[in-house]
């Protein structure tokens, strides 16, 4: 059984603020509860299986200029520079 | 009286012989928006430009000049595509500023086609959700029943279709986000088969299964926009080669002979009795134009969903990492703010949805849980898929209800997230198998719509429109009221 704690630990991995934890949580932990269901599938001797796209299918691994400047779109871009917040 | 009920292969038709003006269409189009809006709350923004790009077109149309083949059709797009200098606002506060730098493929094919995007529709945040209520603007209405939730994610775009606020919409399906709510608001919803169409420009949520698909008023117009919208696109390595299928031509084949799947995981426990009442009826009709229907049983649907919420929250989670409000997002300030604690803070601006599968997202592939549910989930995935690709070693198409209840009312589930999730259960199957499924509006009970689902098997998309299109045939559905 999943705890609050675990919960709450994996929030500030995920960098998430939040300010009424027990109701959060407890619905986090109703979700995460359910999944136990898994367990009883059957399917630990299952191999799993992933699409394999050969390298040949892909693009061409080249450069392609886009026609705006993207970087004058942040939020915070200060004409030859981005302003982000300091660094602890 | 400009008829604006009309099908998109209709409208089509009349705007190329010069019977409908384009501006008057969509001026009524923007007349009726203007008067149901209040009541539906489908868009979450109006191409202002709309009018402007009409006359244009009548222009050309009058000049003879060679005109795409949406001939100025009002399309509604769900607002997690991006349509180049449009707002797109996954309506997340998030994004409440976003203005998309470029087009998604499906948005530049429709307008080399002269399709006119009349507006953004509504959704639940990033498409998490199946009632709209989780969009941070406010929830769509149901047109069928205004206290009712239209379904979800692509609500807005399933209310705009069938209340006559456009002639169709584009929407996107990561467990049914395109036929739940078609369901519930009578329209047709379609997946198509995963790679089918391009989803570059469509939002991220959970890339390894979400589609985007038409909801139209008629099967055969779903079949129309796939003609224009799916094939191979060098932005995103899933498409898949179609060879230029024409998924109109024959769609009046009919299924004489085919054989048909009962999937009866899909109609034991919760499933509505009037629910199940419809699906026996379709079968029925199925059977009538000579199609063999049987049992099937796919065990591992009992555990689609917990499977399908696993993966998802895991691709989320990931996906979703990038809104650290410095490269988009909205105007929030970092003077004062250490890193960290800006991102956290910024992050504020998530839904609590989004901020719970976020959460979910981060857990269940961490280490020392990996095992128990982020591996499994993908085991069940992969036993799914061998389980249906058996089934249509027999059958030609599956069918079963597309959503095993009918529409509630508006904050009815919104506190249980688990009966939440478990109304996904017909519809996770073609997601987490990559297979087309088709939601045709079938019967309304106590004033509410009721969807039948049918499956194909992978790049079976042309066999499945037509049984679509046969089944369609066979019903005649009132008018919404609104």
């Amino acid at each position: 059984m999943v705890t609050v704690e675990e919960i709450e630990h994996v929030s500030k991995l995920m960098k998430i603020d939040i300010d009424d934890h027990i109701e959060y949580l407890d619905k986090v932990k109703k979700m995460i509860s359910y999944f136990d269901i898994l367990d009883s599938a059957g399917v630990e001797s299952e191999e799993i299986s992933m699409p394999e796209i050969s390298i040949e299918s892909l693009r061409k691994d080249e450069f392609i200029p886009f026609e705006d400047k993207l970087i004058e779109k942040m939020n915070h871009y200060k004409g030859t520079y981005v302003h982000a917040p300091k660094m602890s | 009286m400009m008829n604006l009920k009309i099908s998109a292969l209709e409208f089509v038709e009349e705007a190329k012989n010069g019977n409908i003006s384009v501006e008057d269409f969509i001026g009524k189009t923007l007349e009726r928006i203007d008067s149901v809006e209040d009541k539906l709350h489908a868009f979450l923004s109006i191409n202002d430009k709309a009018l402007d790009q009409a006359r244009e077109l009548d222009k050309k149309i009058k000049s003879g000049k060679d005109v795409g083949s949406c001939f100025g059709m009002p399309v509604s797009i769900k607002d997690n595509m991006c349509i180049k200098n449009s707002k797109t606002t996954c309506a997340s506060k998030m994004l409440e500023n976003f203005i998309a730098p470029y087009d998604a493929t499906v948005i530049s094919k429709l307008k080399k086609q002269d399709a006119i995007f009349i507006g953004k529709a509504n959704m639940d945040e990033f498409a998490m959700g199946l009632t709209t209520e989780f969009s941070a603007y406010g929830p769509s209405k149901n047109p069928w029943n205004t206290e009712y939730v239209p379904g979800g994610s692509s609500g807005g775009s399933a209310v705009s279709v069938s209340s006559f606020e456009c002639v169709a919409s584009l929407g996107s399906d990561t467990g049914g986000s395109i036929r739940n709510p078609a369901s519930f608001c009578s329209a047709v919803g379609y997946k198509p088969t995963y790679g089918l169409i391009s989803r570059y420009g469509l939002i991220s949520y959970a890339n390894s299964i979400e589609q985007i698909g038409p909801l139209t008023r008629t099967v055969k117009d779903s079949a129309f926009m796939l003609n224009l919208i799916a094939g191979i696109d060098p932005n995103d390595n899933t498409t898949v080669n179609n060879n230029n299928e024409d998924y109109l031509a024959n769609i009046d084949s009919g299924i004489e002979g085919k054989k048909i799947g009962i999937i009866t995981d899909m109609m034991g426990d919760g499933i509505d009795p009037e629910v199940l009442t419809a699906t026996k009826e379709a079968i029925s009709k199925l059977e009538g134009l000579g199609a063999v229907c049987e049992e099937v049983s796919l065990e591992m649907v009992k555990y689609s969903v917990a499977a399908y919420y696993t993966i998802t929250a895991t691709e989320a989670g990931s996906n979703l990492a990038r809104y650290d409000n410095l490269r988009y997002g909205y105007d929030f300030p970092v003077e004062g703010y250490e890193f960290n604690s800006y991102i956290s803070k910024a992050r504020r601006n998530f839904g609590p949805e989004v901020t719970r599968r976020m959460i979910i997202g981060g857990f269940v592939p961490s280490a020392g849980h990996a095992g128990k549910y982020f591996l499994k989930a993908m085991k069940v995935k992969t036993k799914l898929t061998k389980e249906i690709n058996e089934a249509f070693k027999k059958f030609d198409l599956l069918i079963a209800p597309t959503v095993p209840v009918l529409p509630f009312k508006i904050g009815e589930k919104i506190d249980d997230p688990v009966s939440l999730f478990l109304i996904d259960i017909n519809t996770v199957t073609a997601n987490l198998t990559g297979k087309p499924a088709i939601s045709i509006p079938f019967k309304i009970v106590n004033g509410l719509p009721i969807g039948i689902q049918l499956l194909a098997n992978s790049m079976n998309d042309k066999l499945l429109l037509q049984a679509a299109h046969a089944l369609e045939q066979t019903v005649t559905l009132p008018e919404v009221p609104i």
